[in-house]
Formats: structure tokens, C-alpha cells, sequence
């Protein structure tokens, strides 16, 4: 892809737990709701599979942007693996940070009936790293 | 390594924004793809054949599906494998029509995107593995929650059909809201004796157990082999059930909810719940001026409830009739939005209302105001564009049903969605409307949303049917994506047996090596992202899997 249009598209990897955010976007499919074809999204058993690897490398190859998302804190199928994800990914951001490029990762939480706000979370997410990218580009 | 590769068009649904004949052709060029190919629908039975032709005769040892989501046909596909003498495991789903073509417009983007997908899906295949299925037992016994109309008919249909069947009611009897309703619509029979049938009939049969004043207190394990507690009044119980009904009704609307309909304040202002069951003895004067308020806690976006509770409608026509039945001279006006009379006879019987005298005046109400002699409505006629006042004797709020007041509690218990009303949510709204997305738990009557009794009844009758043909195999396939280790590459830091909840990760000390519980293990692959020396893997999540998915996405075509 040649780097000027990437740069106006951004490209997005999410990771979503299977019991909840991955069923959110089945549903936000289903409803014939739209969002970027930018994002795509990988299924994972738990959000606490996303090993910090796969996300360093869909960076490192060339994503603009990763989101993790799982169950509502308490609401974990395992119990309590989304409490691991966010520690996880809260010693992850601040690793990004050095480099800065912190907000090319971002964590969020939808269950399974809300395709309004996984809609809603990953076009601000993709919005805003659109955003980035333009005052990047400018500069 | 032999991959096939099928492209639905899924009618018209995935062809009309994505050019599937460009990416059945461009997938044909790959050194591993033996057969690429679109076809209208996979899922229909020539579909079926094409793969299983296709795997016959071209020795497949990778099967792409690129359709519907994963979970929709998932046990029809694998079982296509199966017949194939393939293992179901190295069947990949990928998603273009929920996650691509539904969701974008553009053709070009979104043969572009679909690309991507099947790429990571084709990539990510390589590193798929024959699995070993686990058949695990089913017993065959049901939970039904709610002892209502439609739960009594799932109790009913699930126990004639030879299932153990367990009756949980949180009330002292059963029934429900229909044993409060002096006549159900059409036939006008006492819901008293609807439910009393019903209850005798469930009581005599030998395969039936009641728990009344019950609440179920946890609730867990997996589909065949349900773990429950119930607290009854005699103590704790345990059982353990195949799957469970749910058919926990509903709440009635409670209209003080609307201060300016002064409802509770006034003894002249009633629901029609109240009017029913008080109708002998409401003090009237002899020419009563009765006013019928529709959509009291329905259609109303301030309240957000924009749904349509779907009974109230003939409720405020029945009052309105055994209005005009009783007294003669009455003046009764219903204040509506619409008029919908949904069921069977409904259209019939408005119009019968109508010429019984009832007026009907399209319009918003704003306010209900007591005085001292009357009560006095203001509200526009929307049809006139003009505002009325006037003054009734009695206000009849039809009011609207909204959702139980337990849902949030068994959603939790039964880890099941809420939709946006907070009934509980269907698996898929037209495909598998009794179906819950937790296999083997089905919900019934009005717990998902507004219905009348037929409509209950038969929502149980249907969710009973559905439970009946998972339990009646006896036998179910349970996913094998448990976590094993490599003792080879396995350090010994114990740093997984730390993050691992479930205990399934036991520590060898003579080895010094860790190794995986199979029984106990819940398949989160929290241990797999915490390994230090990549020693633990998930079956079917394995790292490869997941690195190549995203260089299906991210490396440059």
C-alpha cells in the first residue's frame, strides 16, 4: 500500500473476546451498521489470549491502530481474565508511551448486546487516530 | 497442504457489496489453494455437496468458508467435514458478510477488506490441527424458570415428551399474570381456569417436579450437564439439568413512573390491570364519562420505551366494551396514537368497539389533572392540530409491559444479553428467535419482549421443542481448545499456574515442568499470553494462528 493513502485510511486490528465484543459486531452486522472497512477484527477466546506480542507485532507491521476489547469488568466468562487484560494492557501503554505512540492502542469494554457502542468505540477510535495521522502528515 | 476455498454470495446479502467472482479468481492464483470457488448460497444442500465433492475428489486437508458469521451454520459446516472423513477442525470460518459486507457500501473497500479476511483466514489455516472431539453425556432433564402460561406449557410439552423436567416458581403459586385476568381475549375464558388446567395437567404427570417460593441461586457448568442451586423453602437444593426455559414474564408498566398522570394520587385514575379485577366494584354514577389512555409505557421515548407492547391496545378496546356493555349511556373516549389490534379478530373487534360507541380521538395526551369533581384531561388532537381540555369521571391507563424485575439478576445467573429494553436477547432475531447465544438455554413468552398469551403459550411450546431436540441426542461435542504444555520449552517459572484461575495448571516438582489439567481447564488462554518461553499453548488459538491472522491483515499484497 503506498504510504500516502495510507495515510488517510488508517488500518485497525482489533482482538475481541468471542463472548461478548465479537458478538457485538456480529450484531452490529446484522443491524446493517456501518463502520470503516479500515477495522477488522480477530476473534479471541478471552481478551486475556492477546498475548502484548500480537499486538506489538500488528504495530510493528504496519497497523495504525490496535484495540483489545472485552467484557464488562466482573462480567468475565473465565471469571476474572479481563482483569488480567487490563493490567496487562495498562504495562503495555505505558511501554508505548516511550515511544510515543500510546494512543495507537486503546481498550474498551461492550458486551454482547451492545453493537450501538462497539459502533460507536471503534469509529472514535478510528477517527481520532485519522486525526493523528493528518497532524503527523502536516508536520 | 491442500486448501479449498468457498465464497458465498449469500443471495443477494454478500454479492451486492462485495465483487466475489474477483476474489474466487484472485484466491485461485495461491500456490496452496487447490479449489477456489463462489456459489449462491454454501449453506443450502448443493452447497453442502460442492464441498464435500470438492474434498472427495481433490483431497482437501483445509476447508475456507467465507460467509456468515462463525456461530451461524458453525455444527451444520463441521458436520459436512465429518461426513467427509475430514476433521472438523480444519474447517475455517471466515466472516464477510456480519463483519464486511454488511457493514460497509463501498464495493471497492469492501472487496478489498473481504481480501484481507480470507487472507488471514487462509494464512492462519495452515496452522490448523486435527483436533479430538470430547462427546460428553447429556442428561436429560430440564430447568423451566417461571411457572406462567409460558412456562407451563414448556414444563407441559418438554415432560410429554419424556424429559425430567424441574419447575422453578419464585411466587407461592403458579400462573402468573395470566390467573389474574377475569377474561382472555378472544374467547373470553377465565385465566384462572386456563392456568388451573394447565397445572393439573403438569401435576399428575410423574416426571415433574414443582418448586414453589423457589429462587435459583447459582447457576453453572456447561450445556448437558447444568449445575443449579435452588434456595426453596425447605433449604438448599441441588440438581443438575441438560439445558433450562426460561419464561420469567414480564413487569407491568407502573404508569407513577409519569408524574403528570397523577397516577396513585387519585383513586379515579386506574390501569387496566386494576379495572379488570375491581370492574364490580368501581363506584360510577349512572352516565359515566370514562376516558382510555393508549400507550401508557410504550412508544414513549421520554421513559425510553420506544417498543410496542402489543396487548395493550386490545386491553383499552376491552375496556371499552365492557363499558359500553354495562352502561348504556356512558361516554367513553379513548385517546390513541394508533390502533393496533395485532392478533387474530383484533382488526374486527376495534371496529366492533367503534360501533359499540366508543370515540376514538387521535391525540397526545399532556396531562391528567383531579379536581374535586372530576378528573380533567389536557392533551392536542393531532389529527385538528388543536388542544382539548376535558373533564371524565374516570381515567383507564392501558398501560405497557416492560421487562421482569428479575432480568438483570437471571441474565447474570444464566450469563445471557439483555437487549436495549432489557428483555432478554435472541440469538438471532428472525433465525433463532427461542435460542439464547448460552447453548441449551432457551427463553419463552414474554421475557424477550411483548406478546399475548397465544403467542406465550406457543413461545414455550416452540422453546421446549428446541431444548427437546439438543437433549433427546443424548450425547453433545464439546470444542477441545483446552491449553497444553511443550515440557521441552517449559522453564519451570510457574508463572501460568500464578495467572490461572481455573487451578487446571499443576506444577511437577520431580520435573520441574508444568502440565495442564484437561478436565479443569476452561479454554481462556490467559496462559498462553503469560508465558514467558512460549510453552503453553491454547489448541485452537495457538500463537502461529494468531501472528499469521495478522499478517493476513497487515502485510503489503
Amino acid at each position: 500500500m503506498a504510504e500516502d493513502e495510507k495515510d488517510k485510511n488508517p488500518e485497525i486490528v482489533g482482538f475481541c473476546c468471542s463472548y461478548c465484543t465479537f458478538k457485538a459486531s456480529e450484531m452490529a452486522g446484522s443491524l446493517r451498521m456501518k463502520y470503516p472497512e479500515g477495522i477488522k477484527v480477530i476473534e479471541v477466546p478471552c481478551s486475556s489470549r492477546v498475548d502484548p506480542a500480537f499486538i506489538i507485532k500488528a504495530i510493528v507491521e504496519g497497523a495504525d491502530g490496535v484495540f483489545v476489547s472485552g467484557c464488562h469488568p466482573g462480567d468475565c466468562h473465565f471469571i476474572k481474565g479481563n482483569f488480567y487484560t487490563r493490567r496487562k494492557i495498562a504495562a503495555l501503554k505505558e511501554m508505548f508511551d516511550a515511544f510515543s505512540m500510546k494512543d495507537k492502542l486503546r481498550l474498551f469494554w461492550v458486551s454482547a448486546s451492545e453493537a450501538r457502542r462497539f459502533i460507536d468505540k471503534v469509529t472514535t477510535f478510528y477517527n481520532d487516530i485519522k486525526e493523528k495521522n493528518n497532524e503527523r502528515e502536516k508536520a | 497442504m491442500k486448501t479449498g476455498i468457498f465464497i458465498c454470495h449469500c443471495g443477494h446479502n454478500i454479492k451486492h457489496t462485495v465483487d466475489v467472482k474477483k476474489l474466487s479468481e484472485y484466491f485461485k492464483t495461491f500456490p496452496n489453494v487447490t479449489v477456489s470457488q463462489d456459489y449462491v448460497f454454501v449453506c443450502s444442500e448443493p452447497g453442502q455437496d460442492m464441498i464435500k465433492d470438492a474434498i472427495e475428489k481433490e483431497g482437501l486437508d483445509r476447508v475456507i468458508i467465507a460467509s456468515c458469521t462463525p456461530s451461524l451454520h458453525g455444527p451444520m459446516f463441521k458436520d459436512v467435514l465429518r461426513k467427509s472423513n475430514l476433521n472438523p477442525f480444519l474447517l475455517r470460518r471466515v466472516s464477510i458478510r456480519e463483519h464486511c459486507a454488511w457493514v460497509g457500501n463501498d464495493v471497492e473497500a469492501n472487496t478489498e477488506k473481504a481480501k484481507r479476511l480470507i487472507l488471514a483466514g487462509l494464512y492462519s489455516s495452515a496452522h490448523h490441527v486435527p483436533l479430538e472431539e470430547k462427546i460428553v453425556d447429556v442428561k436429560k432433564s430440564a430447568l423451566v424458570v417461571g411457572g406462567g402460561v409460558s412456562g407451563l406449557s414448556a414444563a407441559i410439552f418438554l415432560s410429554k415428551m419424556g424429559m425430567q423436567v424441574h419447575l422453578v416458581e419464585k411466587k407461592s403459586e403458579l400462573g402468573g399474570h395470566v390467573r389474574t385476568l377475569k377474561g382472555v381475549w378472544p374467547a373470553g375464558r377465565d385465566g384462572k381456569s386456563i392456568v388451573e388446567d394447565m397445572v393439573r395437567e403438569l401435576e399428575g404427570r410423574e416426571n415433574v417436579e414443582i418448586f414453589t417460593s423457589t429462587t435459583i441461586t447459582n447457576f453453572e457448568g456447561f450445556f448437558g450437564n447444568y449445575e443449579v442451586t435452588l434456595n426453596t423453602p425447605q433449604g438448599e437444593k441441588k440438581l443438575t439439568v441438560g439445558g433450562a426455559v426460561l419464561a420469567i414474564g414480564f413487569s407491568p408498566f407502573d404508569p407513577s413512573i409519569k408524574p403528570e398522570l397523577h397516577y396513585g394520587k387519585d383513586e379515579r385514575i386506574i390501569t387496566t390491570l386494576e379495572f379488570e379485577n375491581n370492574s364490580n366494584t368501581l363506584q360510577l354514577p349512572e352516565k359515566p364519562r370514562v376516558a382510555i389512555l393508549h400507550c401508557v409505557g410504550s412508544r414513549d421515548e421520554q421513559i425510553g420505551k420506544v417498543y410496542c407492547s402489543r396487548v395493550c391496545c386490545v386491553n383499552a378496546l376491552r375496556v371499552g366494551n365492557a363499558l359500553k356493555d354495562n352502561y348504556k349511556d356512558s361516554y367513553v373516549e379513548s385517546f390513541y396514537m394508533d390502533v393496533r389490534a395485532h392478533p387474530k379478530g383484533g382488526e374486527e373487534f376495534f371496529e366492533d368497539t367503534q360501533e359499540k360507541g366508543v370515540l376514538f380521538t387521535r391525540a397526545n395526551v399532556g396531562e391528567i389533572v383531579p379536581t374535586p369533581t372530576g378528573v380533567i384531561i389536557r392533551g392536542e388532537d393531532t389529527l385538528f392540530g388543536e388542544t382539548f381540555e376535558r373533564e371524565f369521571d374516570l381515567v383507564v391507563l392501558s398501560i405497557g409491559m416492560s421487562s421482569p424485575e428479575d432480568c438483570k439478576l437471571i441474565a447474570n445467573t444464566f450469563k445471557i444479553a439483555l437487549d436495549k429494553d432489557n428483555f432478554f436477547m435472541e440469538a438471532h432475531i428472525k433465525l433463532r428467535p427461542f435460542d439464547t447465544a448460552v447453548k441449551g438455554i432457551f427463553i419463552a413468552g414474554t421475557c424477550s419482549g411483548p406478546k399475548d398469551v397465544e403467542e406465550s403459550i406457543n413461545h414455550g411450546r416452540a422453546s421446549a421443542v428446541k431444548l427437546f431436540g439438543l437433549l433427546n441426542l443424548g450425547y453433545t461435542y464439546v470444542d477441545p481448545f483446552i491449553s497444553y504444555v511443550d515440557p521441552k520449552r517449559c522453564s519451570g517459572c510457574r508463572m501460568c499456574e500464578h495467572a490461572c484461575f481455573s487451578n487446571a495448571i499443576k506444577y511437577d516438582e520431580e520435573k520441574r515442568v508444568v502440565h495442564v489439567e484437561e478436565a479443569a481447564c476452561m479454554g481462556c488462554g490467559l496462559c498462553n499470553a503469560t508465558c514467558p518461553s512460549s510453552a503453553i499453548s491454547l489448541r485452537g488459538y495457538i500463537d502461529p494462528m494468531i501472528d499469521d491472522e495478522i499478517s493476513g491483515f497487515t502485510e503489503a499484497i
